[in-house]
């Protein structure tokens, strides 16, 4: 957007995920009761919103994941490494549509070790290729009774209907 | 002075975008810093010190003629890890844009050429779209605190624009209704398109520039044809 229509940010706002979700809780549009989920979570940060984007855009988005984390789970802990540091799942780039499975889980290693290191009982990212490389690899290695959330889906799960 | 890619040309080293420190392939140590950080070092030949070296050597055929560029998942560690700044990452995408369209290995090219054709990387008709999606939000609707909930297709002047991942309406309709629970709390004005939905853009992995511009241009252009004030950045 930035490179091939730079004229678009004159006329329109355009948001992240992050910044929706942080505005909606922080103005009190949405309201959340954090007893709702009881597991231990752990964060997963993707590749595209961490490294790649303090890049491309001079910002990670580290802290506002977080931040509604924080919101709406009351035991939640950071994978090691994290941040800009965090392991790839393994299935970025596409690798998901390609036919190359065996290398892709392969791959996963180091984030199911992560994962295991942590006790955690639930996943919590906010990717689709994430999402689905993740709930393979957890499939692959006999541990997917640890379910897999999207970090919007916590916020909806958790969501205090008027 | 002669570089080693002056002596060695490799369309590969020229295309390839720089990181913002702007430094070229020629800077490489060689030190293997990358190679430690890349979790798939070392996989079916894979190895981003081998690949760099490959460019700089100017065996450009090679690369695009070998899976590797495909193994890779894009993550940045090499480039995280790189004490030079070389564009490894870029390197390897602009590898994957000069392979043969028709020998992109699995889904990543049909997608895209769908996706171009149809308005979605599925191939799916709009009215099969209007089913899915119509069938899960009457399905939330049932849902105490969501009575009231329908999904608002290409309203003019909404607030946002929200688009969808296609997995969501082909396998994954149960992951449909998070957005819409959020939206439906917060009194949100928003719309999803019921043409060119697609959020996502597969143009990023299969190296094809053109492609992506055309997915980008189709956001623009619903904002611009329902005049809609922001726009919500495909998850």
């Amino acid at each position: 957007m930035q490179k091939w229509f730079p004229e678009f940010f004159d006329k329109y706002g355009a948001f992240t995920v992050f910044d929706l979700l942080v505005d909606y809780l922080k103005s009190g549009r949405i309201k959340i009761d954090k007893t709702m989920i009881t597991q231990r979570a752990a964060y997963h940060d993707p590749c595209n919103y961490c490294r790649k984007s303090e890049e491309m855009f001079g910002h990670g988005y580290y802290e506002e994941p977080r931040w509604i984390l924080g919101q709406c789970v009351s035991d939640w802990v950071d994978l090691f490494p994290s941040k800009a540091n965090q392991y790839c799942c393994g299935g970025g780039g596409g690798t998901l549509l390609t036919p190359f499975k065996e290398e892709r889980i392969h791959y996963g290693r180091k984030k199911i070790e992560q994962i295991r290191r942590c006790g955690a009982e639930m996943i919590i990212l906010p990717c689709h290729s994430c999402h689905g490389q993740i709930k393979a690899l957890l499939a692959e290695n006999e541990i997917d009774h640890i379910p897999v959330k999207y970090l919007w889906e916590v916020v909806a799960d958790a969501l205090v209907i008027k | 002075m002669t570089t080693i890619t002056d002596r060695n040309p490799s369309d590969i080293t020229q295309s390839a975008p720089l990181r913002p420190i702007g430094s070229i392939t020629d800077m490489c140590l060689a030190c293997g810093a990358c190679a430690a950080g890349c979790p798939i070092t070392g996989i079916s030949g894979f190895d981003p010190r081998k690949i760099v070296r490959m460019v700089l050597l100017g065996r450009d055929s090679e690369l695009i003629d070998s899976p590797l560029p495909w193994l890779c998942t894009m993550c940045g560690k090499c480039e995280h890890a790189c004490p030079m700044g070389i564009n490894i990452v870029n390197i390897i995408r602009t590898a994957r844009g000069m392979v043969e369209r028709e020998k992109v290995p699995g889904m990543i090219h049909k997608g895209v050429a769908l996706g171009l054709e149809t308005g979605n990387n599925l191939g799916l008709p709009e009215d099969d779209f209007r089913f899915i999606i119509e069938d899960v939000a009457e399905e939330l609707a049932g849902e105490p605190g969501y009575e009231d909930f329908s999904v608002p297709f290409d309203k003019k002047g909404a607030n946002l624009l929200h688009t969808l991942h296609n997995k969501l309406v082909n396998t994954q309709n149960e992951d449909l209704v998070h957005w819409w629970k959020i939206f439906h709390v917060a009194g949100e004005d928003w719309t999803l398109p019921s043409v060119n939905w697609e959020g996502v853009n597969w143009g990023l992995f299969s190296g094809d520039d053109a492609a992506m511009k055309v997915f980008v241009e189709r956001i623009v252009e619903h904002m611009e044809r329902l005049e809609i004030k922001n726009l919500m950045y495909p998850e």
